[in-house]
């Protein structure tokens, strides 16, 4: 034993002198510094999330009080500015919305009937996302005139309330778009909702507070919450243009809510000043174009009732590491249901977007039904012309035809096919069918007196093009006969 | 692997200034690694008070909702959240979850809306039946269906739930990453 371990402690050299190379040191080292630098970082990823949850908002840089220009805004809101940006995405595609040039003529023709005589029905492509605002109000048709009102501009730009400001609300309405196209600079943005000192959400537009007045309620006194869908009211509701007494146009803008916020109120409200946007080039009926009216439409609904606001669905709040703030990125909650829909709804994202879907199909359905009631009435009207009706005996017909083309009109317009109130707008879409049969089943006892009868020879209005044709044949009062 | 490499640099034939080197450099490391675990509040982890879950941010809602909600009269988070079969099971599952939390949270790929694992499913499960057990007796369908107590009892922690549900304010501050005398030092 004791031999043995003396022959091994001679064989051994001091521990020092074992030879392993100097490479295997020069490895540990690396080793350790990658090993501490990883520690670094991780210690700074942690102090600051801390950081971010003590001190959210750092104003870089005061804004004036009329700020148009969203990016110095998003100097001293890189969260919210980032997320705005992507209003700029405009490829994306829901079953029925999204945010990309849809084409509504090509997609369903019957529109190009019913918006014969209004800029519609020569061109009209879906909006895209907030950023968009500008290049598309410039590019649409619709404003492709000599004179069309600046009222047109007033929910396209964040110069608008600067603007506002220094010509006064009236003159701003009576100057022509086209002159104060250089003006209008920077899309809708930051200061539309936002007041650059406090950053509390309020009205620039005057026309939702002037409706708010006579309904006798102050648009300032009301909760955060409610601001949080009134912003948005600003503009995404039904509205008209006042005639300026002075220029014989139509530039004062205004909201229909004098006797309420039903469709029905609001009929009776047009009714009532004889209001009408065209003529229509088939039937000569007065018509009432309806303006995507999201609010009204989203205050009879469910969501609605649970005070659910507009920003909670299509701006969600987001948190990112220790920072809350809201998801500027405004679009379909469809593009997001992970974030908007499934915080309250414990669903599958696809069981959530199924059912979406399922609501929103029926309602294009009944849309469909109630377009195609439509279009025969504006032509059966046309066939009674063509049969020497009077005025007075298409007096009431006409009515209806108005009545039932604003509520189909007050569904088609709204966003969402009918999911902010699927009940209500199925209602409306009903009451339109019917209402548009009864104007066909009071033209057929008109005819009927005439000794006509026979059904009047319906165009085929399959594809844009051959509703076009047909729209340009009357419109130049060559038009095709109905009469068989 | 450690402790290996150490040997080796120990019996390495390299001359004294690069052992001290290696030495100094392991130093560093352990330094660093003392640092981080008390900033990141780790040591917490070991315990099983609910304030342990909130070191980051991710939880601020599920802790204001569940603290404000009857079963913070009875539970805390490890209650209901990890298995209590037996402590090995226990210590493993919360390790490995909470290792999934910290690099899901550090790389930045949190959800918005926080829901259960397909694991963490039959562990909450019979957590609840731990509990509830005798009040399920007489509930038929409980051993038969693959239903889980939360498909209707589904708000348990509110019936909104987001990672911003909850306004930051209605939770416990963290506690201070320096160490008290040193603030004190810097105070005017």
């Amino acid at each position: 034993m004791t031999a043995n371990a003396k022959s091994e402690g001679s064989e051994s050299r001091p521990l020092d002198k074992l030879p392993v190379p100097l490479w295997i040191a020069a490895i540990i080292i690396l080793l350790v510094a990658a090993v501490v630098v990883l520690l670094g970082l991780l210690a700074v990823s942690i102090m600051e999330r801390r950081w971010e949850a003590q001190r959210p908002v750092v104003v870089l840089r005061p804004l004036g009080p009329w700020e148009p220009n969203n990016a110095v805004w998003g100097q001293n809101y890189p969260r919210q500015y980032e997320s705005y940006l992507k209003s700029r995405i405009s490829d994306t595609e829901t079953k029925f919305a999204g945010s990309f040039p849809r084409d509504y003529l090509e997609e369903d023709p019957y529109q190009v009937i019913l918006y014969a005589g209004t800029g519609f029905w020569r061109d009209y492509i879906q909006a895209r996302g907030h950023y968009w605002s500008l290049t598309d109000v410039v590019r649409t048709k619709r404003t492709d005139q000599p004179f069309v009102a600046a009222t047109c501009w007033t929910c396209k730009s964040t110069d608008v309330p600067r603007l506002m400001h220094e010509m006064g609300v009236r003159r701003f309405y009576a100057a022509n778009f086209h002159d104060l196209k250089a003006e209008m600079r920077h899309p809708v943005g930051c200061q539309d909702c936002h007041d650059p000192n406090t950053l509390n959400l309020r009205i620039t537009r005057p026309a939702v507070a002037e409706a708010f007045e006579v309904m006798g309620r102050d648009i300032n006194d009301v909760t955060h919450q409610e601001m949080r869908s009134l912003v948005c009211a600003q503009c995404h509701v039904e509205y008209y243009f006042v005639t300026n007494e002075r220029h014989r146009m139509k530039d004062y803008l205004r909201l229909p809510w004098a006797k309420g916020r039903s469709v029905e109120e609001m009929l009776a409200y047009y009714e009532q000043i004889n209001f009408h946007d065209y003529i229509h080039a088939i039937s000569q009926t007065p018509i009432v174009k309806s303006q995507h009216p999201d609010y009204e439409m989203y205050l009879t609904g469910i969501h609605s009732y649970r005070d659910v606001a507009c920003a909670d669905c299509h701006m969600p709040y987001r948190t990112q590491g220790g920072m809350k703030f809201t998801d500027h990125h405004v679009q379909s909650p469809l593009l997001n249901i992970a974030n908007s829909c499934a915080v309250c709804h414990r669903w599958s994202e696809d069981q959530i977007q199924t059912r979406v879907e399922a609501i929103q199909t029926k309602v294009h359905d009944a849309m469909l039904v109630a377009e195609e009631a439509l279009v025969r009435a504006h032509f059966d009207i046309a066939a009674a012309i063509q049969a020497g009706a009077t005025q007075e005996q298409l007096a009431r017909p006409r009515r209806f035809l108005r009545q039932a083309q604003f509520r189909w009109d007050y569904v088609s317009s709204n966003n969402g096919m009918g999911f902010h109130s699927p009940q209500e707008s199925m209602r409306i879409l009903g009451d339109s069918a019917n209402q548009a049969q009864q104007v066909r089943l009071l033209v057929a006892r008109l005819l009927a007196e005439k000794q006509i009868a026979a059904p009047p020879r319906y165009p085929d209005v399959s594809t844009r093009r051959k509703a076009e044709a047909i729209v340009n044949a009357f419109m130049q009062g060559e038009a095709i006969k109905l009469l068989p | 692997m450690v402790a290996k490499l150490i040997l080796l640099a120990r019996l390495s034939g390299l001359a004294r200034r690069w052992q001290v080197m290696v030495y100094v450099s392991f130093g560093a490391a352990v330094g660093m690694a003392v640092v981080v675990a008390r900033i990141a509040n780790a040591p917490s982890y070991l315990s099983d008070t609910p304030q342990a879950c909130i070191n980051c941010h991710v939880m601020t809602d599920a802790y204001a909702s569940w603290q404000r909600g009857s079963h913070s009269r009875v539970a805390v988070c490890t209650d209901c959240h990890v298995p209590h079969s037996n402590p090995v099971a226990k210590l493993t599952y919360k390790a490995t979850d909470g290792l999934k939390h910290s690099y899901v949270f550090t790389v930045r790929q949190e959800p918005q809306v926080l829901r259960l694992s397909e694991r963490a499913v039959p562990v909450v499960q019979a957590n609840c039946t731990r509990c509830h057990g005798a009040q399920l007796m007489m509930v038929r369908l409980v051993s038969s269906s693959r239903r889980t107590c939360w498909d209707c009892h589904s708000n348990i922690h509110g019936s909104v739930r987001s990672l911003s549900a909850s306004p930051g304010v209605l939770r416990p501050q963290l506690p201070a990453a320096g160490l008290s005398w040193l603030k004190k030092g810097i105070e005017p």
